[in-house]
């Protein structure tokens, strides 16, 4: 199992986030996709306008393989896990042809596999131990579940994609 | 004794537009014209049209107790009319903004009086009597090429984004979305005021500068643009500051200077 960092030089807009989630997905090595990026908020959260809706256009649901995921950042880095390095060639292809701004491809370890001390104090050791270990390291310990984590079911086996 | 300004050191292109921008004498090139009533509503403070509000009576009309500073400086048309004081800020893309907030600084003060600037790493605040403000804002801030549609944004609250990677049509990323690309035109658009309150119709403020001509008006030294070490004398100039800041409260002489 490896893990790639993809880092285009332009932050994305959720239609090339779609398109690059979908093209990604449809390889085989992939098994999950964690995206990176600025938050964009509903409301405006600071400021004389506090409160006020912001209507980021590039806040909304996108569509990977049939699911609904509600983009909620601006997507600039994408964590990737991989079974091997077999399909490394199609993930540079599939960048070429989205990203024409550049990009890097970095193989490397981006995030932790092993539940931490922070884990065990929010969910409990009963939990931890019970859940999932591609789970680990998914998302934000701030985050919440339900809000980032889908699960996009690919020839009966099951993978996950987290906004962080 | 007579005095000739330097404004800024350095032989680079970029001291050179940062001298450019500081010198009073020299005209900016004028790349856009913002009609007033656009600008005030971006800023938000007020409604165009609208009378400006006052915080004291003009100031002829004031009885006010003798001081010969008062006589020596002449207070700007703002200030005599007794209008509020209100700000516009901006943010900076290091993206080879032409202006960064030092700069900004630096020129306001040579080139305005009545403002009170703050600086941070990424924005600049202006504040000043809000009949001028507007003024400065639309002839110098906006309308030349002190300011790129694309690369320098008026955001009052909410500035995050200078140190960010630009976005696909190349704007500086906004969480609140105050300006938008419209990509038929190829202009952008301001659909919101600098604090994030939607306007009625969009202000055109134009289109984005292309790349060249931004590298050749920027004023921020990057190592992928003009690197700042490439510059001898103003890392000169920057040594000296260093030591007489570290060693000259210990020893006050031309010796701490030795050696640059």
């Amino acid at each position: 199992m490896i893990e790639i960092e993809v880092f285009p030089h332009r932050y994305l807009k959720a239609k090339t986030t779609e398109k690059f989630l979908n093209e990604a997905y449809s390889l085989n090595t992939v098994e999950r996709v964690i995206i990176h990026g600025e938050p964009l908020p509903k409301t405006i959260y600071y400021g004389p306008a506090r409160g006020t809706p912001v209507n980021h256009p590039e806040r909304k649901e996108i569509n990977v393989h049939g699911v609904p995921v509600e983009l909620t950042v601006m997507a600039g880095r994408f964590w990737i896990t991989l079974k091997d390095d077999s399909e490394l060639d199609k993930i540079e292809e599939i960048c070429k042809s989205l990203f024409p701004y550049g990009y890097n491809i970095k193989v490397g370890k981006f995030t932790k596999n092993k539940a931490t001390v922070s884990d065990y104090i929010k969910y409990g050791e009963k939990l931890v131990n019970m859940m999932d270990k591609t789970m680990i390291g998914l998302t934000d310990p701030r985050s919440k579940y339900k809000s980032s984590v889908k699960i996009i079911p690919k020839d009966k086996k099951e993978e996950n994609n987290c906004k962080n | 004794m007579a005095y000739k300004p330097q404004y800024y050191p350095g032989a680079t292109k970029i001291a050179q537009n940062r001298r450019n921008h500081m010198n009073p004498e020299v005209e900016l090139e004028k790349l856009r014209e913002i009609p007033d009533d656009e600008v005030v509503k971006i800023m938000g403070h007020r409604q165009p049209g609208e009378d400006y509000k006052t915080v004291h009576p003009p100031l002829e009309e004031m009885d006010l107790p003798e001081d010969y500073v008062r006589d020596l400086v002449e207070p700007i048309t703002g200030a005599k009319e007794g209008h509020r004081i209100r700000y516009i800020q901006f943010a900076d893309s290091m993206y080879y903004a032409p202006a960064q907030p030092y700069d900004r600084a630096r020129t306001y003060m040579w080139r305005f009086r009545g403002v009170d600037t703050g600086t941070l790493s990424g924005r600049q605040v202006i504040e000043m009597r809000e009949s001028n403000l507007e003024e400065i804002s639309k002839n110098f801030c906006i309308d030349t090429s002190f300011f790129d549609p694309a690369r320098n944004g008026m955001r009052g609250a909410t500035v995050h984004g200078h140190s960010l990677r630009l976005d696909e049509n190349g704007l500086m990323f906004d969480a609140l979305q105050r300006y938008v690309y419209d990509e038929k035109t190829g202009h952008v658009l301001y659909v919101k005021d600098q604090v994030g309150r939607p306007l009625d119709e969009p202000v055109d403020v134009g289109e984005p500068l292309p790349e060249e001509k931004l590298v050749e008006i920027t004023t921020i030294y990057r190592k992928d643009g003009v690197p700042m070490r490439d510059d001898k004398e103003l890392l000169t100039v920057v040594k000296k500051i260093h030591r007489a800041r570290t060693l000259g409260g210990f020893m006050p002489t031309e010796k701490i200077f030795e050696g640059l």
